[in-house]
C-alpha cells in the first residue's frame, strides 16, 4: 500500500479567491478514493490539477514515477499525462463513430491501426456496445454515451483514472448500470481511481476511502465507515446528512468523560474538551435503543424519558421522531416497533451509550 | 423585354464559342479567388482559433478588429490597400499597385476577417471541456485544437464559403487597386465583376450579361460543391442537401 500520488500544501487561487487548500492528500495505489463535497468546493479543480490540465498557484504533487509537478520537463509532463485519463460529468464525445471515439486516445499515442481496432473492439464488447461501434456517437443516449467515455478512458489502461461526477447527468437506471461498470472495470484492471461527487450516496458502495472537501478545504479523509461514524467536525457531519446533530455545552469533564447540556437535558459522553466548550454532539439514529419502561437497567449511561412525536416507515426500518426536551430521531426495526407497540403519543425511554455520542467542537458553520 | 432576351441569347453564344476575352477574365477571377481564399483560410482559421481558445493581452482589441473586419465595405478596403500600395505609400516600393498581386492582397484583407470571425464564433460555441477532454486523453496542444476544429468542420466550411462569396462578388476593391486594366489588348487586372461594370457602362449588354451568367454560375457551382462536402452526398440525400443549401445562404445573407 504505497501512495501513487501525494498532494502537499496545495493552494489554488482563482481570480484572487482561494478555491482550493489541501494540506496533504494521498492517493493509495489500487484504491478508489472518493472526493466528496458540495458543488463549488474545488473538487473538479483538484482533478484538473492531478490531470496536469491546470497548474496550482502553490504546492506540490508527487506522482508515481518520482516526478513532481514543479520541475517537470515538457516531455515528462506529456508522458505522465498519458498515464491518466479523465471522465467528465457530461459525456464529452467527439462527432465521430463510437469506435473512433474509443480509439481517440490510442491514436494520440500513435498505436497502429490494427492494434487500435482490436483494443477498441475488445473494450466495446466488454461494455456490451459492439452493436454500436459504427454508430454516430452523437445519436447515443446519455447512459450509452457515458459508457463510451468510460471505454475510451479504460482502453488506455491508465495508472490513474479521474472521474468528475460521471453519473450526475444520468437517470437512475443508467447510474446503477454505469456505476457497476466503473467499479467492475477499475477493480479488474487494478486501476487507481479518484472519483469526485457531490453526492456521497453515489460513492459509498464503491469507495475505499472518502475525502471530504468543503469550501476548498480538505476536512477529513478515511474509510467511509470511519468518516460516517466519527466525522471530524460538525461541518462534515452536516454534509454527510447526519441526523441528531445536537448543539450543547460541556458542563463538566473528568477523565475523558463529560456531562453535556443539550437544551437543558444532561447527556454523558466521551469527550476531551474543557468545561464550558460549545460542542455539537452526533448520535446515530441506529445507536438509540427504545425501551418501553425505564426499569431495564444496564450499563447504559443515558436514559431519556421521551414522547413519540411521529413515525415514518423506511423500508424495513421505522424512523421514530422523539421529543425528549429536544428533537431526536431513532431507527428501530419494524418488528420491534410492533412488539413494543410504539405509537405516536406513547411514552418511551431512549437509551444511549456514552460511547455512542460523538462530540465535536462547535465551529458555528453549516446551515 | 426584347433587349434582355437578345442579350441573353448573345451571351450564351459568347460562352458557347469560348470567347477568349471572356475565358481569360473568368480564369483570372478564379485564380484571384483561389489564392485569396486559401490565404484567408491559412491566416483566418489559426487567428480565429487563437481568439476563441486562448486568453492573452490585446485579445479583446483583436476580436473587435475581426468583428469590424467582417462588415468592412470593400470600397474602404480598396482605399486602404490603395493608400498603402501607391507610389508614396508605405508599401509603394513593392510596385504592386494595378497588378494582380494588389487585387489578391485586397481580397485577402476582405476574406480573412470573415473566415477568422466565423471560425472564432464556431469554436466558442463548443464546450471548452471538450478540448480538456481531448488533452486528458493524451492529445497535445495542437492535437486538441485540431480535434476542436474537426468538431466544427461544418462551420469552418461555412466560413470558407462566406470568404469565397465575399471575394468573388466584390467589385470596389478590385477596381480601385487593380485598375480593371487591359495590357496589350489582353485583360490584365480585369475580373468578372469589374469587367461587367465596364461593359454595362459601354452599353455592351450582351457581354455584361454573359459575364454575369458566368459569375453566377461559378458562385452557385462552387458553393454547391462546398455544400455537398459539408452536408454529405447529394446522391443519397438530395432533398436534405438542397434544403440545407438554401438555409445556409439565408444565414449568410442575414450575417
Amino acid at each position: 500500500m504505497s501512495a501513487l500520488v501525494t498532494v502537499e500544501g496545495l493552494q489554488h487561487l482563482y481570480e484572487g479567491r482561494k478555491v482550493l487548500d489541501v494540506e496533504r492528500l494521498e492517493v493509495v495505489e489500487g484504491e478508489i478514493l472518493a472526493v466528496v463535497g458540495p458543488n463549488g468546493s474545488g473538487k473538479s479543480t483538484l482533478l484538473r490539477i492531478l490531470n496536469l490540465l491546470e497548474r496550482p498557484t502553490r504546492g506540490e504533487v508527487r506522482f508515481w514515477n518520482g516526478l513532481s509537478l514543479s520541475g517537470m520537463a515538457r516531455a515528462e509532463r506529456r508522458e505522465l499525462g498519458r498515464q491518466m485519463a479523465m471522465i467528465f460529468q457530461e459525456p464529452l464525445l467527439f462527432k465521430r463513430s463510437v469506435r473512433a471515439n474509443v480509439e481517440y486516445g490510442l491514436k494520440a499515442r500513435r498505436v497502429d491501426r490494427e492494434e487500435r481496432r482490436r483494443l477498441a473492439g475488445e473494450m466495446l464488447a466488454r461494455l456490451n456496445l459492439s452493436d454500436f461501434a459504427e454508430r454516430d456517437a452523437m445519436t447515443l443516449s446519455g447512459g450509452e454515451a457515458q459508457k463510451v467515455t468510460l471505454g475510451r478512458a479504460m482502453v488506455l489502461r491508465p495508472r490513474l483514472l479521474l472521474l468528475d461526477e460521471p453519473l450526475a447527468s444520468l437517470d437512475a437506471p443508467s447510474r446503477k448500470d454505469l456505476r457497476a461498470y466503473i467499479s467492475g472495470m477499475v477493480r479488474e484492471m487494478g486501476v487507481t481511481a479518484v472519483y469526485v461527487s457531490h453526492d456521497y450516496h453515489e460513492v459509498l458502495e464503491i469507495a475505499d476511502r472518502l475525502a471530504v472537501l468543503i469550501d476548498g478545504t480538505l476536512l477529513q479523509t478515511g474509510r467511509p465507515g470511519e468518516v460516517f461514524g466519527r466525522p471530524a467536525s460538525d461541518v462534515v457531519a452536516e454534509f454527510l446528512g447526519a441526523e441528531n446533530l445536537l448543539e450543547g455545552t460541556v458542563r463538566e469533564c473528568r477523565g475523558g468523560m463529560a456531562v453535556l447540556d443539550v437544551a437543558g437535558v444532561e447527556l454523558e459522553a466521551l469527550c476531551e474538551l474543557p468545561q464550558g466548550s460549545r460542542v455539537k454532539a452526533l448520535i446515530h439514529p441506529e445507536e438509540i435503543a427504545l425501551l418501553a419502561d425505564a426499569l431495564d437497567t444496564g450499563s447504559v449511561r443515558n436514559r431519556l424519558r421521551s414522547r413519540v412525536a411521529g413515525m415514518r416507515v423506511l423500508g424495513g426500518l421505522v424512523k421514530v421522531e422523539l421529543d425528549c426536551g429536544f428533537p431526536l430521531v431513532a431507527h428501530i426495526t419494524r418488528a420491534s416497533r410492533e412488539e413494543m407497540g410504539i405509537e405516536p403519543g406513547a411514552e418511551v425511554t431512549a437509551a444511549i451509550k456514552a460511547t455512542a455520542i460523538h462530540v465535536m467542537p462547535f465551529t458555528g458553520r453549516g446551515p | 423585354m426584347g433587349d434582355i432576351w437578345r442579350g441573353f441569347v448573345e451571351a450564351l453564344k459568347l460562352i458557347g464559342r469560348l470567347d477568349p476575352y471572356v475565358v481569360k477574365i473568368t480564369l483570372f477571377t478564379l485564380y484571384v479567388c483561389a489564392i485569396a481564399t486559401t490565404a484567408g483560410m491559412l491566416l483566418g482559421i489559426p487567428l480565429g482559433s487563437a481568439l476563441a481558445v486562448y486568453r492573452f493581452r490585446g485579445r479583446k482589441l483583436l476580436v473587435t478588429l475581426v468583428n469590424a473586419g467582417m462588415g468592412l465595405p470593400p470600397v474602404v478596403v480598396g482605399l486602404f490597400v490603395y493608400m498603402f500600395l501607391k507610389r508614396r505609400g508605405p508599401l509603394g516600393f513593392l510596385n504592386w499597385l494595378y497588378t494582380p498581386k494588389a487585387i489578391v492582397l485586397a481580397e485577402i484583407v476582405l476574406a480573412m476577417p470573415l473566415i477568422a470571425g466565423i471560425t472564432m464564433a464556431a469554436l466558442q460555441n463548443v464546450d471548452p471541456k471538450l478540448r480538456m477532454q481531448a488533452r486528458s486523453l493524451g492529445a497535445g496542444e495542437a492535437g486538441s485544437l485540431l480535434t476542436l476544429l474537426r468538431e466544427t468542420r461544418l462551420s469552418l466550411l461555412a466560413a470558407v464559403i462566406a470568404g469565397f462569396g465575399g471575394i468573388i462578388s466584390e467589385v470596389g476593391a478590385a477596381m480601385m487597386v487593380g485598375g480593371n486594366l487591359l495590357v496589350g489588348g489582353e485583360p490584365y487586372t480585369r475580373t468578372l465583376t469589374t469587367a461587367t461594370v465596364l461593359e454595362v457602362s459601354k452599353g455592351n449588354s450582351e457581354r455584361a450579361i454573359a459575364l454575369g451568367i458566368i459569375l453566377l454560375g461559378i458562385t452557385v457551382l462552387l458553393v454547391w460543391v462546398m455544400t455537398l462536402m459539408q452536408q454529405g452526398t447529394l446522391l443519397s440525400h438530395p432533398a436534405r442537401v438542397a434544403r440545407n443549401l438554401f438555409s445556409r445562404r439565408d444565414k449568410e445573407a442575414a450575417a
